[in-house]
């Protein structure tokens, strides 16, 4: 079992299929903004944390979260606060 | 979705229509274990594992830099170093612990300091509101009424099975509340704010129960 | 949309597989399964609504008990867009609920559900260009293998290609007769396998992890703009990934496929 947490971070990528369900269009290749540092780069890039209990995007470069996804039986959730914007 | 009781008496959410979906011939859940059913939530299976799961990277938190601030309205009602709070009065329990994502944990030992104690150490007969929103390193935070934190039902722990908790499963202080869903037991506690009004932690605004009790799978808001 | 007949090299893929449509399952068939190695097998499926994908997608698949139970998980696509069937490679993971019941249960003829392709990022075809870098370790080489078998079906525009892969015993080497003769064929495809725990007699190869002198000995020079791709275990393809920005590689050029803890 981990010890020491680093491996529990994924790609963006492989948070693909839970963002692709409230999107429609997959969104990895989208160019995404942090709104903390203004870094500039794809979604698929970006750091993901906690699954499978939702998506946790984080920027790669300051840890800042861009957005946030889950997907319960009653709906499914988004929150971008930390993102400036999204391009498709 | 109709929840279809199974026959070991749990339920299973999002039973699909049979006509349509192909049955997988011979898969089965392989994680019904051989545990009295009374000892285990609905939904949920024993693991031997301990998963970690954390919404950001894990903080390398040197105790000689660690605080823990209780706070209410705008006001640090007490604050303590690491020395100071390993300084209180210590209580070691097991318990079982039931993470939302379906895994339970049976037996668990933690030690630390209840919140009861925190309070005396305050000088504080009670809590002075009926809510705390838990502040955590990371910027996590999770929600609970005070009610479950008093009388012994939660701490904040700074040793699983003995041994200083590892980093990755939250240490050095975690605020531990094993008789909800393991998100509300915040890893790299920090801060507890008492609130006068319930407010939304991470999970809980974003689709999660808001109280998070197992026996009521109470894993979603809605459920 | 693949357009069989003669023309294969003129089979558009862009666009179809990284398009704007809902995700739905389908009904996937076991039409013939491989062993690979001890531990790994190769599904190959057929599904009735395939739309085509780009190679280093994955999918997810969804099995379902009888009483209703079900487990849900996400598999990189190991064949290209060139191939009817989808193949799907498999690792059978210590506690894998679902790799296990893959491995040791599945039959030709059974049936799971699927949904994808999914995750446009990660995806390499040969109208990207090259030199193309690849560093895999254990199931990771899954997603890279799809790349390398559509540049292999690409007869014109062969860019150059390296996969450097790591694996424990060459019995773990997953495709390892294919790569040989792939390799074998095409002057321009390298690949360099290292052995991590056991060598056979007389291995003349890499006997330890990738580090940094290794990927300096192994990948084309920073000066070459290599587009880069690194799949494995997490704590791999974070070390991988740091030795390439310390050796001068252009980290928008480096793609990363975290495989979690347990390696996919």
């Amino acid at each position: 079992m981990t010890e020491n947490g680093v491996d529990l971070v994924l790609d963006g990528n492989a948070a693909a299929g839970l963002l692709q369900e409230i999107f429609v269009r997959d969104i990895t290749t989208a160019q995404i903004q942090c709104e903390s540092c203004d870094s500039t780069g794809a979604v698929g890039s970006l750091h993901l944390y906690a699954m499978p209990m939702g998506a946790v995007l984080r920027c790669a470069h300051c840890d800042g979260v861009l957005l946030r996804a889950v997907h319960t039986p009653h709906g499914r959730w988004l929150d971008m606060t930390g993102t400036r914007y999204l391009r498709f | 979705m109709t929840k279809r009781r199974l026959r070991d008496g749990s339920r299973s959410k999002g039973t699909p229509s049979m006509d349509k979906t192909p049955i997988s011939r011979g898969f089965r859940s392989r994680r019904q274990q051989q545990t009295p059913k009374i000892r285990l939530p609905p939904g949920q299976y024993v693991t031997m594992d301990f998963p970690v799961l954390s919404a950001g990277p894990t903080p390398q938190i040197k105790v000689e830099n660690w605080t823990l601030d209780i706070q209410s309205g705008g006001s640090l009602l007490g604050t303590w170093s690491w020395a100071a709070f390993e300084a209180l009065p210590q209580t070691t329990i097991k318990r079982d612990i039931h993470c939302v994502t379906k895994w339970s944990k049976l037996d668990t030992t933690w030690q630390g300091v209840t919140f009861d104690d925190l309070l005396k150490a305050l000088g504080l007969a009670e809590a002075p509101t009926p809510y705390v929103m838990a502040h955590c390193d990371g910027g996590y935070t999770t929600n609970v009424q005070v009610a479950d934190l008093v009388g012994g039902k939660g701490m904040i722990a700074t040793r699983y099975e003995g041994l200083p908790i590892l980093p990755a499963h939250g240490g050095p202080a975690r605020l531990l509340v094993p008789h909800l869903y393991f998100w509300k037991s915040g890893k790299w506690v920090r801060r507890l704010r008492f609130m006068k009004a319930d407010e939304r932690g991470f999970w809980e605004s974003l689709g999660y129960h808001n109280y998070g009790d197992p026996w009521k799978e109470q894993r979603y808001d809605g459920d | 949309m693949a357009t069989p007949g003669k023309n294969r090299d003129m089979t558009v893929i862009e666009t179809s597989a990284v398009s704007v449509r809902r995700l739905e399952w389908q009904r996937a068939e076991v039409r013939k399964i491989m062993v690979e190695t001890p531990r790994v097998k190769s599904f190959l499926l057929h599904l009735p609504s395939w739309l085509g994908h780009l190679p280093g997608q994955h999918v997810d698949i969804r099995l379902t008990a009888e009483d209703g139970y079900q487990a849900q998980r996400s598999y990189s696509i190991a064949s290209p867009p060139e191939d009817k069937l989808l193949t799907l490679t498999v690792e059978r993971v210590e506690n894998g609920e679902v790799s296990q019941y893959l491995i040791d249960d599945v039959r030709v003829g059974d049936q799971f559900e699927v949904r994808g392709p999914i995750g446009g990022y990660f995806v390499w075809t040969t109208s990207m260009g090259g030199p193309l870098c690849l560093a895999a370790a254990g199931s990771g080489v899954v997603p890279l293998m799809a790349m390398l078998r559509h540049r292999c079906r690409r007869r014109k525009n062969r860019a150059p290609a390296l996969l450097l892969y790591s694996s424990r015993s060459l019995e773990d080497v997953i495709y390892r007769d294919e790569l040989d003769s792939m390799a074998h064929r095409d002057s321009d495809l390298h690949v360099v396998n290292t052995l991590t725990r056991q060598q056979p007699e007389g291995w003349i190869g890499y006997r330890r992890r990738i580090d940094k002198e290794l990927l300096a000995e192994a990948f084309v020079p920073p000066e070459w703009n290599p587009n880069i791709f690194v799949c494995g275990p997490t704590p791999f393809v974070e070390n991988v990934s740091r030795f390439l920005v310390e050796l001068g590689y252009d980290s928008l050029t480096i793609k990363t496929e975290r495989f979690g803890p347990s390696g996919g």
